[in-house]
C-alpha cells in the first residue's frame, strides 16, 4: 500500500512541469497587479472570481495539454497545417507583438521590486536580461525545468505574506462562495471583474504549453498525469492568487488606503500596515514572478514562431544553423529590457496597448483550438465530448467576451 | 522554348495553380483547381493530373487536356476526359499532403515545412507531354507568394516572390512522411534515401519529428538501420519512441541494437513493457540483454557490451581475422582482439593495428600487450572514465570476480556518459 502511493506520488513527480510552470508563470507583474488591486479596492469582494477562473483555466490549459500529447505536435504546427501559412503569420505576428508587450510588463515588475530594494533600474535591468538570455541558451531543457519549478514554488512567498497579513479568514471563505449583492456591482467594480478574468488566460500560454508537452515527449498512456499536472497547477495558481488579494484586502483596503498604481506599490504601502516580513515577501513575490516570466516568454515565442514557419530552432542549436530564432529569442530580451530603461517611457499606455491585443488574440486562438480538438483525424477517441465541448465554447465564448470587453474599456479610459 | 506558349511566360508553382477557374472549350465554367494529383511508384513526380472542385464533387483531369486563356483561367481541350478523383487512387496530393507538412529534406538532413511547390512542363516539338513536380519550396519566395496572392495581380507577386532568394528542394531529395500504414504501403514510400544517411543524422531527423511520424519512418526503415538511429538518440526520447511501437516491432529494433544500448533503453521501460519486448526477441540476443540488465547502470558492466572478439591465447593472426570474419557485431566498433584461457580467463590484449600489420602465422601472444588495463564488473563508470583518460584505452574489457572476461567497455560508451553528466 505504502510503496503503490510511494510510486504514485513519484510519478505524478516526474509529470509535474509543463502544466505547473504554465499555470505559475500567468501570476506574472500584470496578473499580481490585477489581484493587488482587487483586494485593495475592494477587499474581499472579489474572491468569488476566482473559482470560476480556476475552472476556465483548467478547462482550456487541459485541452492544449491533450492536444499535445496525442498529435505530437505544438499548437502553432497545427494551425500551420490546419489552416495554412496566411492565419498563422497572422497569428504569430500578433502573438509576436503581445508578448514583447509583456516581456516590456516582466522588465518592468523587476526594475520596480528591484527598486524597493533601492536598485537602479539601470543596473537591476540590464543585469536581469543578460541572465535571462543565458538561462535558456546555456541550460539544456531538464535543468530549466528545474529552476522553473523551483520558481514556481517560490509563490508560496505570497500565501505567508497572506497570513502574516491577519485577515478574517471567515470573512474571506465566505467572499469565495458567495457572490455579492446587486447594489455592490457599479461600473468601477465590475472593471476589475473582467479584468481578473482577463488577466487569467493569455494567449501565449496555449502555445508554450502545447510545446513544452510536446518536447517532454509525454505519452499517450501518460496523459492522465499530464492532466494532473495542469489541474494541480491551475489550482496552485489560483490560491496564490486569492492570498495576494488577501493580503491586500486585510491590509490595504481595512486602512482605506483605497487604489495602488503599479505592483511595487502594493508592497511598499503594507510595510507599515503588516511590517517588514509582509513587505520582503511581497516585494520578492513580485521580483520572482517578474524574473520567471521574463525568462519563459521571449524563449516559448522565439520556439512558436520558428516551428509554425518551419524555421530552424531550439537552443541546442548553434546561432549559425538556427539564426532566426536566436535573433527574435535575443530581439525580444534586449528590446524589452531597452525599453524599460528608456527614462519617462509611457509604461501604462504601453500596457493596456498590449493588453488589448491580447483581446484581439484570445479569440482567436480559443476559436482555432476548438476546432482542431474537435478534429477526429487528429484527435481521434480524444476529441472533445459533447458534454465537454459545451461547457469548452461555453468558457471560450464567456472568456473571449470579456477579453474584448476589457479592451473596449481600456480604450475608453 | 515551346511550352512557354503553352502556359503562361515561366513554369507554375502550385500556388498560382489553386483556385484557377476551369472552363470548357465553350467557355462554361466547369470549377476550380482544388489540388494536384502526383504520381507514386515509376511514375514519381509526374503530375497525374489536375483536381477540380466541381458541383459534382472532385474531378480529375490530365494536367496536358487544358489551355491557359489570355486571362490566367484554364480552358479544357475539346478532347479532355475528365474522371470523377476515386477514394483508391495512389496519388500524393500535393495540397492536402504536402503543402505546409513537414517532410525530410534528405540532402540538407533536416526537417523542413513546406511553402509552394514548384513544376515545371517538359514538352516535345511544341506539345505539352507533361507537367512534372521540380522542387519543393521552403524559403521566403515560396511563403511571399503564399502571402500575397490575391492582394497583387499574379504578374506583380511573381516578379516580387522572385526578388526574394529561393530555398528549395529538388523532389528526388524528398522524403514526405506519411501516418498511415495502409496508405503508406498504397504509395510505396520506402525511406530509400533516409536509410542511405548516417545513423546519428536519421537519429537527429527524428528528433525534430512528432510521436506518429517518428514510428511511421522507425517503422519503415531497415531494422538494422532503425536500431543504429535509435542508439543514437536522445535516451527519454528513445523510450518514447520505443513506447509508441508494438512489442513485436520494437524487438525487431532491439535485437538489432548493441546489447548494451538495448538493456539501458529496456531498463528505462517500464518492466511490463521491457518484459513484452524481451518476449518478442531472439532467444540468444535475449538472454544477452537480459544478463546485461541484471547490472547496476551505472556500472562498468551496466555500460559495456557483449560484442567482443575473444580467442583463445595459443591463436594466430590467421585464426583471429577468422574469428573477425565471424563476428556478428557491428565490426566497426571493434579496436582489439582478446585472449583467453579455456576458462575464459582474460590472458593478454592486441591491438587491431598490430594484427594488420602480422604475418598470418604469427602467435597472437607475442603481439600482444605483456601488461593490459581492464576493470572489475562492478567498478563505477566514473572510475571506468579515469581509467580511459589515464591510459589514453579505446576499449577496456570487463572481468568478473573470477577474472572471467564478461564484456567490453567502448570509448563511445564513455563519451556519452560524460557528456550526460555535464
Amino acid at each position: 500500500m505504502l510503496r503503490r502511493w510511494r510510486t504514485r506520488i513519484l510519478l505524478f513527480l516526474a509529470v509535474l512541469g509543463p502544466g505547473f510552470i504554465t499555470a505559475n508563470v500567468d501570476n506574472d507583474p500584470n496578473g499580481i497587479f490585477t489581484y493587488s488591486q482587487a483586494g485593495a479596492q475592494y477587499g474581499y469582494a472579489l474572491l468569488w472570481t476566482m473559482i470560476p477562473i480556476t475552472l476556465a483555466l483548467i478547462v482550456v490549459q487541459e485541452m492544449c495539454a491533450r492536444m499535445g500529447v496525442v498529435t505530437g505536435k505544438g499548437l502553432s504546427d497545427l494551425i500551420r497545417e490546419e489552416f495554412g501559412l496566411r492565419l498563422t503569420v497572422i497569428v504569430l505576428l500578433l502573438l509576436v507583438l503581445v508578448n514583447f508587450g509583456n516581456v516590456i510588463g516582466e522588465f518592468s515588475g523587476i526594475a520596480a521590486s528591484l527598486d524597493l530594494f533601492h536598485l537602479s533600474k539601470y543596473i537591476s535591468v540590464p543585469v536581469c536580461s543578460v541572465l535571462v538570455w543565458l538561462l535558456a541558451v546555456r541550460g539544456d531543457y531538464k535543468s530549466v525545468e528545474k529552476i522553473f519549478l523551483t520558481a514556481s514554488v517560490f509563490y508560496i512567498a505570497y500565501i505567508v505574506a497572506g497570513v502574516l497579513s491577519q485577515p478574517s479568514w471567515h470573512t474571506a471563505l465566505v467572499a469565495t462562495v458567495k457572490i455579492p449583492p446587486r447594489s455592490a456591482w457599479t461600473h468601477d467594480y465590475l472593471f476589475l471583474v473582467i479584468s481578473v478574468i482577463g488577466t487569467t488566460i493569455a494567449p501565449w500560454m496555449q502555445f508554450y504549453l502545447q510545446s513544452t508537452i510536446v518536447e517532454k515527449g509525454v505519452s499517450v498512456k501518460n496523459y492522465a498525469a499530464s492532466r494532473l499536472d495542469v489541474i494541480v497547477g491551475s489550482i496552485f495558481t489560483d490560491i496564490v492568487a486569492w492570498f495576494i488579494i488577501v493580503a491586500c484586502a486585510a491590509t490595504l483596503y481595512m486602512h482605506g488606503q483605497g487604489a495602488i498604481r503599479d505592483a511595487s506599490d502594493a508592497a511598499q504601502a503594507m510595510k507599515p500596515l503588516a511590517g517588514q516580513y509582509a513587505f520582503l515577501l511581497f516585494a520578492f513575490g513580485l521580483f520572482n514572478a517578474s524574473f520567471f516570466a521574463a525568462s519563459v516568454l521571449p524563449l516559448s515565442t522565439a520556439y512558436v514562431v520558428c516551428e509554425g514557419l518551419g524555421l530552424e530552432s531550439g537552443v541546442d542549436k548553434k546561432f549559425s544553423e538556427a539564426p532566426a530564432f536566436y535573433w527574435l529569442y535575443t530581439i525580444l530580451i534586449a528590446g524589452g529590457a531597452a525599453v524599460v530603461m528608456i527614462p519617462n517611457f509611457p509604461l501604462i499606455k504601453w500596457s493596456i496597448t498590449s493588453q488589448a491585443l491580447n483581446g484581439v488574440l484570445l479569440p482567436v486562438v480559443i476559436v482555432l483550438m476548438l476546432l482542431l480538438i474537435n478534429r477526429k483525424d487528429l484527435m481521434g477517441e480524444y476529441a472533445n465530448s459533447r458534454w465537454f465541448n459545451i461547457a469548452a465554447w461555453l468558457t471560450a465564448g464567456i472568456v473571449s467576451v470579456l477579453s474584448l470587453m476589457l479592451m473596449v474599456q481600456q480604450f475608453r479610459s | 522554348m515551346a511550352h512557354k506558349a503553352h502556359n503562361g511566360d515561366v513554369d507554375p508553382s502550385l500556388t498560382t495553380m489553386l483556385g484557377t477557374p476551369v472552363t470548357n472549350a465553350s467557355g462554361q465554367l466547369r470549377g476550380r483547381v482544388r489540388d494536384l494529383a502526383v504520381g507514386t511508384g515509376v511514375d514519381a513526380g509526374k503530375v497525374a493530373g489536375l483536381v477540380l472542385k466541381t458541383r459534382r464533387g472532385l474531378e480529375l483531369v490530365a494536367a496536358t487536356s487544358v489551355l491557359q486563356t489570355p486571362s490566367g483561367a484554364f480552358e479544357l481541350r475539346p478532347e479532355a476526359e475528365v474522371r470523377p478523383l476515386r477514394p483508391d487512387d495512389n496519388f500524393i496530393l500535393l495540397r492536402q499532403d504536402l503543402l505546409d507538412r513537414q517532410i525530410i529534406d534528405v540532402h540538407g538532413r533536416k526537417v523542413v515545412r513546406v511553402n509552394d511547390v514548384d513544376l515545371q512542363w517538359f514538352s516535345h516539338n511544341g506539345d505539352p507531354q507533361d507537367l512534372r513536380v521540380r522542387e519543393v519550396e521552403v524559403g521566403l519566395r515560396g511563403a511571399v507568394r503564399r502571402l500575397l496572392k490575391g492582394a497583387l495581380p499574379a504578374q506583380t507577386l511573381e516578379t516580387l516572390a522572385r526578388r526574394f532568394p529561393a530555398r528549395v528542394i529538388p523532389w528526388e531529395f524528398v522524403d514526405v512522411i506519411e501516418v498511415d500504414p495502409a496508405r503508406r504501403v498504397k504509395l510505396n514510400i520506402e525511406h530509400e534515401r533516409l536509410a542511405q544517411l548516417h545513423p546519428s543524422d536519421i537519429a537527429d531527423i527524428l528528433e525534430d519529428l512528432p510521436a506518429a511520424e517518428r514510428e511511421a519512418v522507425l517503422t519503415t526503415l531497415d531494422e538494422e538501420v532503425a536500431a543504429e538511429a535509435l542508439e543514437e538518440v536522445e535516451p527519454h526520447l528513445q523510450v518514447s519512441m520505443v513506447e509508441s511501437l508494438t512489442s513485436e516491432v520494437a524487438a525487431g529494433i532491439v535485437e538489432e541494437m548493441d546489447p548494451s544500448a538495448a538493456a539501458d533503453l529496456l531498463a528505462e521501460l517500464p518492466e511490463s513493457r521491457s518484459e513484452a519486448i524481451l518476449e518478442e526477441m531472439d532467444p540468444e540476443e535475449r538472454q544477452e540483454v537480459e544478463e546485461l540488465l541484471e547490472f547496476r547502470e551505472d556500472s562498468a558492466a551496466g555500460r559495456m557490451t557483449t560484442e567482443y572478439v575473444a580467442v583463445p591465447q595459443t591463436a594466430t593472426v590467421g585464426d583471429a581475422i577468422q574469428a573477425l570474419r565471424g563476428f556478428e557485431g557491428d565490426i566497426e566498433t571493434i579496436t582489439e582482439i582478446y585472449l583467453v584461457d579455456e576458462t575464459e580467463v582474460l590472458k593478454g590484449v592486441v591491438p587491431l593495428a598490430r594484427i594488420v600489420l602480422a604475418k598470418p602465422e604469427t602467435r597472437l601472444d607475442v603481439l600482444g600487450e605483456p601488461r593490459f588495463i581492464s576493470c572489475e564488473a562492478d567498478a563505477h563508470q566514473q572510475e571506468v572514465a579515469e581509467l580511459f583518460d589515464k591510459y589514453n584505452l579505446r576499449a577496456l574489457p570487463v572481468l568478473n570476480n573470477d577474472a572471467k572476461l564478461v564484456g567490453v567497455v567502448e570509448a563511445d560508451h564513455v563519451i556519452a556518459f560524460l557528456r550526460s553528466g555535464r
